[in-house]
């Protein structure tokens, strides 16, 4: 009997393809995934939604797969798991995670733009996972299309032979039956042992208000059975496996997901922080003691502080944060004060996006109004006493005099460009305080420039200015190389006689006279006229170094106002009012959001 | 029935040769063939009207648009349907208003409309600079304001408006003042200066990157601040924020819109105001004259029956437009809003009203703000 199940099993896991499409982002992913599951019948045309697979609305719209999920296709008598990954550098662990659980991947290169950055860090990736990568040409059809040099680039770049190259058209629907033949053909069916004690790899996970967390897993060795009682060996929590099954267009409950498979499980885990991505999870009879490689707990890169403009929302606010970490286990945050803002919340992201997306789901789906102030990265304060402190808040900072030196994480950064930009890329880079490591030509008219770069100055408007100095061709990855000191100053500015914590922020000492001077005139643009003049003024350990002055606002009447009026009018100072609302008062001058960000676009 | 009384009855005449860069009002060029038909709405939705509101009007005002591109027979067939509905003593009506456009005025058909029993006409002058009507998109030039003022007296006016629009893209205040000036030798009785607003949809948020810029906000508070010394010397009465006249001569129907009381809108996009109820004709002359015809006027006039208040915030902000201010048993429940605006310097109670401070005048949104 045991026999028996034995080689039922190990038939059916040859059947079994789990694979990842990769690709830089708007080379056509999430299009790609659409047309394989209209092409295997798993959704009808008509049930299809443009990109199933990116069901948040944020994604949609700016075009980005912030979380990964899985679905299972069934064709020609196989079993096709396609895991999704995240589209965004910010992410990028939760792209290694998705690609340990997979044999294969799809790289998709766009025909008219070719290579680029994320094109090879992802085709890295997937390289150090030992994956199966099939390399498809996409968007064959648009006029702007260059099959031959995409070829090429594949080729001499990545060193895939010609003849493994398949050319597609996502948005067509041309090509797909020769990528589901090649995924069968050359993706190997997973390797794991179903005799073993269980392992199986958390890759994803997801809050159901109803269900609590579904926990999103490859069985890597063994088998995993509804009802058995198991253990995340990372964090040693304990649970039941309440329901498992698989990842189709809905979940489909099973009694067992063996050795290979793909699949979900449903174990009354309330908190998702229980069920790390990475981590692995055994039965707690006959299990497994050893974890599988790779996982690590995530760590924020980036800080900023949140807070409510109107004080009585914090309750609020701290309930949508909560809600918010439900789904993703990288958010962090604590509470903090500040002088200026009052109580509010500092809180850690992957990278800029992620603290983007994060603002603006907490104003749009739990419509707070917010006030998010100057992102910085985490800086290690050597202090005169030989102690270490680490700092996410530049208002934390201890007194200058005792502090020995500041070091600051330092990125790997490697840029992508059509060879005319390079100039214009490397002036960019190095008034980013870049070091420049090295270029590499791709072929003629493509390069790649290697910086190393204080992640504070990635984070800071780089990414825009470099699409700005690039014509939007240029594109960027980056990875950490660790601490560095470097000579830092805090710049404080003082709005109406009134030192504002929560605009504070981290600078070189170099740069710290043009950054106050920025930052002054950003904000006279930024906060608007009020009854009275306002001084603006930046200073360093109390020395003022720039000022600037908002003036007192002289006139503000509607002129005409007659009886057709009356309701528009009135709309447009209710608009107004509300407008106001919005704005944190601060001494008594009221500062809208977007002043707190501003030194984000001190240079626009 | 006890029908409310209505004071004032403004006419919409949404037809122009041009559209202005500036302006958001409802009106549109070339659709002159529409002009007959019309006025048989208008005529026909007074009518409907009359059946429920069983009433005298005070005032009347033909709004555009440009209201002189109609002919004088079509004021005639609009003024003897009132005459014929509403009043039988036409002396009840104490003003009869026209807007006209100095491009489209000449001595004889002003001595027309004289003749119909319109007594106030209101000139859109905007500027004398020759050179900012042109940006404004203006018809006329200024000699034809001058034109337009003289025909006006010939033909027997002796209660004119001109409006002017200052903070101009471009204009300074040496140019304002000159404007003032020039205004002023024409003597008219009445004048309504507004600060330019950039609205949207206009041509000129479209392109207001292009523009000249504007004045300063310091400049817009010294163009007005002239403004109110210039014609105060001059023996105007300033009554409300953006109006001054001479003693006598103060806008009628316009008091009535700022008291927020009863006036009836007949006309594309005219809007009504009886017993607390707003109600606004559609939009564009195809929709009005469609909604005309389905009968919509019943259900406008049935809407405006309903018992209804005023509301106060609109009553505060429209009311506080006139420098007399208004009564203080109409903030009621708002003494919190008004002890702070008292003490921003903002609003004064001198008696048992409550109006603007000079500086409340210049800063009047504020005020406003708080009570809507």
């Amino acid at each position: 009997m045991l026999k028996l199940s034995h080689v039922m099993s190990e038939n059916s896991i040859q059947q079994i393809r789990n694979f990842s499409i990769i690709a830089h982002i708007d080379h056509g992913k999430s299009t790609l995934a659409d047309r394989l599951l209209e092409f295997t019948g798993t959704i009808s045309k008509r049930e299809m939604k443009d990109q199933v697979l990116d069901t948040m609305d944020l994604e949609r719209e700016r075009g980005i797969t912030i979380k990964a999920q899985a679905i299972r296709m069934e064709y020609k008598g196989y079993t096709l798991n396609l895991i999704d990954t995240p589209g965004h550098v910010d992410f990028s662990y939760e792209v290694s995670r998705s690609l340990a659980a997979c044999e294969g991947a799809l790289l998709l290169v766009d025909a008219s733009q070719g290579i680029e950055a994320q094109t090879l860090a992802n085709y890295n990736l997937a390289l150090n996972h030992h994956l199966k990568i099939i390399p498809i040409i996409n968007k064959i059809d648009l006029p702007g299309a260059d099959v031959q040099r995409a070829k090429e680039e594949l080729m001499h770049t990545l060193g895939f032979a010609e003849n493994e190259i398949l050319l597609a058209s996502a948005k067509e629907g041309l090509g797909i039956a020769e990528i589901l033949e090649a995924v069968i053909e050359r993706v190997p069916p997973p390797a794991g042992e179903a005799a073993k004690p269980l392992q199986a790899l958390i890759f994803d996970s997801h809050f159901d208000i109803f269900r609590g967390v579904i926990v999103y897993i490859r069985i890597v060795n063994g088998a995993l059975r509804k009802g058995d009682q198991i253990i995340f060996l990372g964090t040693g929590k304990e649970f039941e496996a309440l329901e498992i099954g698989t990842l189709n267009l809905d979940l489909i409950p099973r009694d067992s997901l063996s050795t290979g498979e793909v699949g979900y499980l449903i174990a009354n885990i309330k908190n998702i922080a229980d069920a790390h991505v990475g981590d692995t999870l055994t039965t707690l009879k006959n299990g497994s003691t050893t974890p599988l490689p790779g996982y690590k707990k995530i760590k924020p890169m980036v800080y900023c502080g949140f807070y409510p403009i109107n004080g009585e929302e914090y309750e609020l606010l701290k309930e949508a944060l909560e809600k918010l970490q439900l789904n993703d286990a990288a958010l962090f945050f604590e509470p903090e004060t500040s002088t200026a803002l009052g109580f509010g919340f500092r809180c850690g992201f992957l990278g800029l996006l992620h603290l983007e997306i994060t603002q603006q789901r907490l104003t749009r789906e739990f419509n707070l109004g917010l006030i998010a102030t100057t992102p910085n990265v985490i800086y290690q304060i050597n202090l005169a006493n030989k102690k270490t402190m680490m700092i996410d808040n530049p208002t934390k900072f201890p007194d200058f005099s005792q502090i020995e030196s500041i070091a600051e994480p330092y990125f790997k950064v490697s840029i992508f460009t059509p060879a005319e930009y390079v100039g214009a890329i490397m002036t960019l880079a190095t008034e980013k305080r870049g070091i420049y490591v090295n270029t590499e030509y791709i072929d003629q008219q493509r390069a790649m420039i290697t910086y190393e770069m204080p992640l504070s100055e990635v984070i800071i408007e780089f990414h825009d200015l470099l699409k700005s100095v690039s014509r939007g061709y240029a594109s960027m990855d980056y990875e950490p190389i660790g601490y560095r000191v470097s000579d830092l100053v805090r710049l404080d500015i003082v709005i109406n006689h009134e030192p504002v914590d929560a605009l504070s922020f981290i600078v070189h000492r170099d740069r710290a006279h043009y950054f106050g001077k920025k930052m002054c005139e950003r904000l006279v643009e930024e906060i608007p006229m009020q009854m009275f003049t306002i001084p603006i003024q930046a200073a360093i350990g109390g020395k003022i170094i720039a000022r600037e002055t908002i003036k007192a606002k002289r006139k503000d009447v509607l002129s005409k106002c007659y009886g057709g009026d009356v309701t528009r009018k009135k709309k447009l100072l209710e608009k107004q009012k509300e407008g106001k609302k919005k704005m944190k008062l601060i001494g008594k001058v009221e500062i809208p959001q977007e002043a707190f960000l501003a030194v984000l676009r001190i240079n626009q | 029935m006890n029908a409310p009384s209505i004071c004032g009855l403004y006419i919409h005449l949404p037809f122009c040769k041009q559209k202005c860069n500036y302006c958001d009002f409802v009106s549109y060029a070339g659709k002159e063939e529409l002009i007959d038909e019309y006025v048989d709405s208008l005529i026909a939705e007074l009518q409907t009207l009359r059946t429920t509101f069983d009433t005298q009007l005070a005032t009347i005002f033909f709004g555009g648009g440009t209201p002189t591109l109609l002919k004088p027979l079509h004021f005639e067939k609009i003024l003897n349907a009132i005459r014929a509905k509403y009043n039988e003593n036409w002396a009840a009506v104490a003003e009869i208003s026209v807007e006209a456009n100095p491009g489209t005025v000449n001595t004889k058909n002003l001595r027309t409309l004289r003749k119909l029993g319109i007594n106030r006409i209101s000139l859109g002058a905007q500027t004398f600079n020759n050179h900012h009507l042109k940006t404004l998109g203006r018809i006329h030039n200024a000699k034809q304001i001058r034109q337009a003022m003289e025909a006006a007296r010939i033909a027997g006016f002796n209660n004119i408006n001109l409006d002017l629009i200052f903070a101009l893209p471009g204009q300074t205040l040496d140019e304002w003042k000159a404007d003032l000036k020039q205004a002023l030798a024409l003597k008219p009785e009445h004048l309504s200066l507004y600060n330019l607003q950039i609205e949207e949809g206009t041509k000129f948020q479209v392109q207001r990157a292009k523009l000249p810029p504007l004045p300063t906000n310091e400049t817009e508070a010294q163009m007005y601040a002239y403004a109110m010394k210039t014609l105060k010397a001059a023996g105007y009465h300033h009554y409300e924020i953006s109006n001054f006249a001479k003693s006598g001569f103060e806008c009628q129907h316009n008091i009535t819109y700022w008291k927020n009381g009863n006036y009836l809108g007949v006309g594309a996009a005219a809007s009504s105001h009886v017993s607390g109820n707003r109600f606004d004709n559609p939009r564009t002359i195809e929709e009005y004259l469609k909604w005309v015809k389905a009968d919509g006027v019943k259900e406008k006039s049935e809407y405006l029956s309903r018992k209804n208040q005023p509301n106060q915030g609109e009553t505060i902000f429209m009311g506080l437009r006139l420098l007399a201010g208004l009564e203080k048993e109409k903030f009621a429940g708002c003494e919190e809003a008004i002890k702070e605006l008292t003490a921003l310097g903002l609003l004064k109670q001198p008696s048992r009203r409550i109006k603007l401070t000079r500086k409340g005048l210049f800063l009047a949104n504020e005020v406003f703000r708080r009570f809507v």
